[in-house]
C-alpha cells in the first residue's frame, strides 16, 4: 500500500503532456491512492481549479483532493473550504508559497494557515531551503495546526530535520526532481518516524524520483510502511 | 469520512517493503554510465568518492562501466587529477574522462591536446563548480578545440545557456544537467545539432524520455547517474519504467554512450 500525499491533476506549462496521466503514473509504481491538487488552482485561479477538481473527483475512487488556497484571496479561500471539505472528497488544503507570492514567513500565509487550522484538516505547504524552519515557527504559533512541509525543504532537508524536531505537528514529504545521495536516509535517521510521509509531485515529477530515493534508503519494513501509508492514514483520517 | 477507508493491516517486520525498486527495474543493466565522479566536493557533505567505493556503488546498481572524471582535476589541479585517472584506464569498468579548467582557457587548450594524445575519448567541463558562465570566451575556446580534436564533450551547466558555445561546431556534446523544466529548449537546440545529446539524470517528468525519443530519437539519450553524489537508482528506475522500446532502453543504458565514445572521429593534435 502506498499513499501519495503530494500529487496533482491537470496540465503544466512545461514541455510535457501529462494532464491525463495521473492514474498511469500511479499504476507504474504501485501507488494505490493519491491526494491531488488541481494545477489550475495552484498556478493560476484557485476557485476555478478547485471547482474543476471537485467535478473530476466525483468519478475517481483512488483520488482525494486538496482544496487549494491562495493566501492573497482569503475570502475566496473561506468559501472554498466551506464548500468542499465537508463533502469528504477533499481531505486537506494546499498552499503554494511561490505561485501566490506568499512566503512562509509572511503575514498572509500565517492568516491562511490560521483559517486552515479551524477546519481541522492538514495543510500541504511548499517549502524550499530554510523556509521549512519558518513553517515550524508558524505551526508552533497556531494551536492545532498540522502542516506537511512539501519537498521537505528540497536542498534544505537538514533544515527540515530541525523543523520536524521543533514541532511535532509538522510532517515531511520528500518529493524533488533531484536525488542527492543519502538525503532520505539522513532525514529518516533524524526525525520521529511518525512525522514522515510519501509524496511524488506527480504529474509534474515522475514518481520514480521520490520512489527511487526512498527505496535507495533501504528502510526497514515498519518504517517503510509508516512512510508509505500508515502515517498518511492517521493524518488524513482515511 | 472519506468513503475510502484504509484497512489497518499488521505491520510487516521482515524485508518486505512497499518501495521495492528492484522489482520494477527488473533485469535492466547499465553498460555505460556517462556521469560518474571520483573524488569529493570540499564544499559539500557527501561521499568521499574513493575509486573503490564508487565502483562498489556502481556494481550494486548493475552499472557495469562508467565514464569517470576526477574532481581533483576539476577543482584543484588538472594535470595530476587527470593523470590519476588515466592511470586507471586498464581498470575494468573505468572509461577515463579528462577534465579541464575553464578558468584557465590557455591551459585548458593545452590539456585537451595532451588528453587527446594520451588516448582520451572525452573531456568533461565543470562550469558551475568553476564559476564559469556560458558566455565567457573560455567556453567557446574550449568547445572549438575539443571539436577540432574529436573529443566528446560532457558538460554540466544550464542547457538553455550552454548549448550556445557548442552550436555550429559539429562536435559531440552530452549535456549532463538537462532538467525536464528545460526540455523544450534542449529539443529545439538539438534539432539543429545532430551531435547534441543529453543525460537522463534530471529528465524525470512522466514523459521526458519518451518526448526526446519521439522528437529526436532515443539515440540522443544517455543514462547518467552522477554517482556517488546522486542516487543511481532514480534514473535507473525512470528508464526501466519508461515507455521506450526494449532496444531503445538498452541503447540509453549504455549502447548510445559506447557508440558515441567509440565512433566520434578522432583527429590528430595540432
Amino acid at each position: 500500500m502506498i499513499i501519495d500525499v503530494h500529487a496533482h491533476w491537470g496540465p503544466w506549462f512545461f514541455t510535457m503532456e501529462v494532464a491525463d496521466s495521473t492514474m498511469a503514473t500511479m499504476d507504474r509504481y504501485g501507488i494505490d491512492r493519491a491526494i491531488v491538487s488541481a494545477t489550475e488552482a495552484v498556478i493560476y485561479d484557485a476557485p476555478a481549479g478547485n471547482r474543476a477538481l471537485a467535478a473530476y473527483l466525483e468519478a475517481q475512487d483512488r483520488l482525494l483532493g486538496y482544496v487549494t488556497v491562495n493566501p492573497r484571496r482569503l475570502r475566496e479561500a473561506e468559501a472554498d473550504l466551506r464548500a468542499y471539505l465537508p463533502g469528504g472528497r477533499f481531505v486537506g488544503v494546499k498552499i503554494h508559497t511561490d505561485y501566490t507570492g506568499s512566503p512562509v514567513a509572511s503575514a498572509r500565509l500565517r492568516e491562511a494557515l490560521t483559517l486552515v487550522a479551524e477546519t481541522g484538516r492538514p495543510a500541504l505547504v511548499h517549502t524550499w531551503g530554510a523556509s521549512v524552519l519558518d513553517l515550524a515557527e508558524v505551526c508552533l504559533d497556531i494551536p492545532g495546526l498540522r502542516v506537511i512541509a512539501g519537498h521537505m525543504g528540497a536542498d534544505g532537508f537538514r533544515h527540515a530535520i530541525e523543523a520536524a524536531n521543533a514541532c511535532d505537528r509538522l510532517y515531511l514529504e520528500p518529493c524533488w526532481s533531484h536525488a542527492p545521495a543519502g538525503r532520505i536516509a539522513e532525514v529518516v535517521a533524524g526525525v520521529d518516524p511518525a512525522q514522515l510521509l510519501f509524496g511524488t509531485d506527480a504529474t509534474l515529477i515522475d514518481p520514480s524520483s521520490a520512489f527511487g530515493a526512498v527505496a535507495a534508503a533501504g528502510l526497514s519494513g515498519p518504517t517503510a510502511e509508516r512512510i508509505a501509508w500508515r502515517n498518511a492514514t492517521a493524518l488524513f483520517r482515511l | 469520512m472519506t468513503g475510502m477507508a484504509i484497512e489497518d493491516g499488521p505491520e510487516t517486520n521482515g524485508s518486505a517493503t512497499p518501495f521495492d525498486a528492484w522489482r520494477l527495474v527488473g533485469e535492466l543493466e547499465v553498460t555505460l554510465d556517462v556521469d560518474v565522479l571520483f573524488g569529493a566536493y570540499p564544499d559539500r557533505d557527501g561521499p568521499p568518492g574513493t575509486p573503490g567505493a564508487v565502483m562498489e556503488t556502481l556494481a550494486a546498481h548493475r552499472v557495469r562501466a562508467a565514464a569517470v572524471a576526477n574532481l581533483r582535476a576539476a577543482l584543484f589541479d588538472v594535470r595530476t587529477g587527470n593523470d590519476e585517472l588515466l592511470a586507471m584506464a586498464a581498470r575494468p569498468g573505468v572509461v577515463p574522462v579528462g577534465a579541464v579548467d575553464l578558468r584557465d582557457p590557455i591551459g585548458a587548450a593545452r590539456e585537451l591536446e595532451r588528453l587527446a594524445s594520451e588516448g582520451a575519448r572525452a573531456v568533461r567541463l565543470f562550469p558551475d563548480e568553476q564559476g564559469v558562465e556560458a558566455g565567457f570566451p573560455s567556453v567557446r575556446h574550449v568547445a572549438r578545440r575539443a571539436a577540432r580534436l574529436g573529443l566528446v564533450v560532457l558538460t554540466g551547466g544550464d542547457v538553455r545557456r550552454f548549448w550556445q558555445p557548442f552550436a555550429g561546431l559539429g562536435g559531440s556534446v552530452v549535456f549532463l544537467d538537462t532538467h525536464f523544466y528545460h526540455l523544450g529548449d534542449f529539443l529545439v537546440a538539438a534539432a539543429d545539432e545532430p551531435g547534441f545529446h543529453t543525460s537522463t539524470r534530471l529528465l524525470n517528468s512522466p514523459d521526458a524520455l519518451e518526448t526526446v525519443a519521439a522528437e529526436l530519437g532515443a539515440d540522443r539519450l544517455l543514462y547518467g547517474s552522477r554517482a556517488p553524489h546522486y542516487e543511481p537508482l532514480v534514473p535507473l528506475l525512470r528508464l526501466a519504467t519508461s515507455g521506450l522500446r526494449p532496444a531503445e532502453i538498452a541503447a540509453v543504458a549504455g549502447g548510445n554512450a559506447t557508440r558515441l565514445l567509440a565512433e566520434t572521429p578522432r583527429r590528430p593534435a595540432l
